[in-house]
């Protein structure tokens, strides 16, 4: 089976609102970028297969994954649609690559969050409409008494989950793509207004534009195409179960699930020896300390010391969303993955600039899909070939 | 990208769109046994799996663990535990809410699962995890069967 590389990125945005462009000139900007990066391939005839990432009710179409094969250069091509992040779209492109059937494989995913005027209607119509969803309310009280169950069993402290905000927005400064770059301290964030207590508004990761495109290849092609290609060394992803009630409300064990797939593809033994940086969903800013925990690259309830020590920030010994994470990017729905593993790709080429983590090898991107979802993805990339 | 600067978003040109969507939800076998017995017995109850011996709440029709059929339901009381709250201040638009609503996850004892529902009666700051409440039912003829046939958990005394 064919190794398989990223051998193209592009994006554009992103920005807390992007009124210029349509979802459909937003993919083909960053389409256009990512087939100029992958050595100015041609979509209408380099490409073998298309996968874009989607959800009807975040676009605001019935079978949406008849409006996207336009803007890529796709018509009368090969192109299906996953309703899931970004990052299993890169699955699956990866997927196709290994069958030794496809050389080059496109994966898109996008946010045009600005767009949906009632965000949360559309996420309260994802809860079970028989034993959840008639209760009413913000449904982001789900991750209120995620994060309280969490802080209470692991004794992470509310001023641990506030230092990821201070970290996360930092670092989003030095990210040209990021939407929500700030200087901010860890009283600014516990005096910001409480949404779901313990939950702080500025804890919860804002809506952000935007889209990334990228091109993967099989061995044969990537050397063709690029002298900097990033290899994707494992995948996985898993659901934990999609009923609140009988899931676990301390552990992301949809992530450990997906991280062991992960690991177990990429022959990661030790992940903490062997993982230089992670990119993870911080969502809301305890789901940075949960994921990392998740992802074993530390013990059950010790992420929030490991924050405190200054590991997980950029000069750290595993900084974790140099990017700036969803917090300092912008959630962007399904292209919330895409940031994670765009970052990945940058870091391992040494295209990162000022923020750039040095002699960075082997990096991590995973994500989660929200509330209320109990889904995550995990690949792991490297610069390396083994 | 656009030529001219933009300056008002609002002047973009857009067009407003909305989705009517209306469904009618069956309820199946466990659901609709499980909200009548809220709507005619005020009870509580849950499925056990006769081969794991685990208690499903709210009751499901098949054991997620071993796919085997359950059928054999078990009075679980009203009274439960607070594993987890909040206390959400905010409504659907982020707006303040006038009052701020307590949701919380209720375990019934030893069974798997529990409820989602607000807590009523009680002072946000009085609320801990780990609180024993019960709880408390709309009366007989407002009961529809829907899980808002109980109004609320309280305290238990
Ligand atoms: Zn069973």
């Amino acid at each position: 089976m064919s190794d398989v590389a990223i051998v193209g990125v592009g994006c554009v945005g992103f920005k807390s609102i992007m009124p210029e462009l349509s979802y459909k000139e937003l993919m083909f900007e960053a389409a256009v970028k990512a087939y100029e990066d992958a050595g100015g391939i041609d979509p209408r005839k380099d490409v073998d297969a298309f996968v874009t990432c989607a959800e009807d009710y975040w676009e605001g179409f019935s079978i949406f994954d008849e409006f996207v094969p336009d803007q890529l250069g796709a018509v009368l091509g090969h192109l299906f649609t996953v309703s899931g992040d970004g990052l299993l779209g890169l699955a699956n492109a990866y997927m196709l690559i290994k069958t030794g059937h496809f050389d080059v494989v496109v994966v898109e995913a996008h946010s045009k969050a600005s767009d949906i005027l009632t965000f949360y209607d559309i996420v309260a119509f994802a809860l079970d409409p028989i034993m959840v969803r008639p209760l009413g309310g913000n449904p982001y009280y789900i991750a209120g008494m995620e994060m309280h169950r969490y802080l209470a069993e692991t004794g992470t402290t509310l001023e641990q989950c506030a230092e990821v905000v201070v970290k996360n927005k930092r670092n989003a400064l030095a990210n040209p793509y990021a939407a929500y770059g700030a200087d901010i301290t860890v009283d600014q964030v516990l005096d910001s207004e409480t949404w779901f207590y313990p939950l702080k508004k500025l804890e919860v990761s804002p809506l952000s534009d935007g889209c990334i495109v990228m091109v993967l290849a099989s061995e044969r092609m990537a050397k063709k195409l690029t002298d900097k290609p990033v290899w994707v060394e494992g995948v996985g992803w898993a659901t934990e179960t999609p009923n609140l009630e009988t899931r676990d409300w301390c552990r992301a064990i949809y992530t450990e699930i997906a991280a062991d797939m992960a690991y177990k593809d990429a022959g990661i033994t030790c992940p903490q020896r062997e993982i230089d940086f992670v990119e993870l969903s911080d969502l809301f800013a305890y789901k940075e300390l949960q994921h990392l925990e998740a992802l074993r690259l530390c013990r059950y309830g010790e992420a929030g010391m490991l924050l405190e020590d200054g590991v997980t920030t950029r000069d750290g010994d595993l900084p974790v969303n140099v990017s700036g994470g969803c917090l300092g990017m912008g959630y962007a729905l399904e292209a919330s993955g895409m940031q994670r593993l765009l970052e990945a790709v940058l870091q391992l080429r040494g295209e990162a600039e000022g923020r750039q983590i040095p002699d960075a090898e082997v990096g991590l991107a995973h994500t989660w899909r929200g509330i209320p979802t109990a889904t995550g993805a995990v690949a792991v990339l490297s610069n390396i070939k083994e | 990208m656009s030529l001219e600067k933009i300056t008002d978003p609002r002047r973009m040109r857009h067009w407003l769109g909305h989705m009517e969507t209306d469904y009618r939800y069956t309820l199946g076998i466990a659901g609709e046994r499980f909200l009548n017995e809220i709507k005619e017995n005020a009870r509580i109850m849950g499925a056990r799996c006769k081969r794991c011996g685990v208690i499903y709440v709210p009751p499901k029709m098949y054991c997620e663990e071993c796919f085997e059929k359950l059928e054999e339901w078990i009075d679980l009381g009203t009274r439960g535990e607070v594993y987890t709250y909040t206390i959400a201040y905010v409504d659907m638009d982020g707006n303040r809410l006038a009052e701020p609503v307590i949701y919380a996850l209720i375990t019934f004892g030893d069974a798997y699962g529990g409820l989602i529902h607000k807590l009523g009666e009680v002072k946000p700051e009085e609320v801990w995890i780990g609180m024993p409440v019960e709880a408390v039912f709309k009366p007989p003829q407002e009961r529809k069967g829907s899980i808002t046939d109980i109004k609320y958990f309280k305290p238990a005394q």
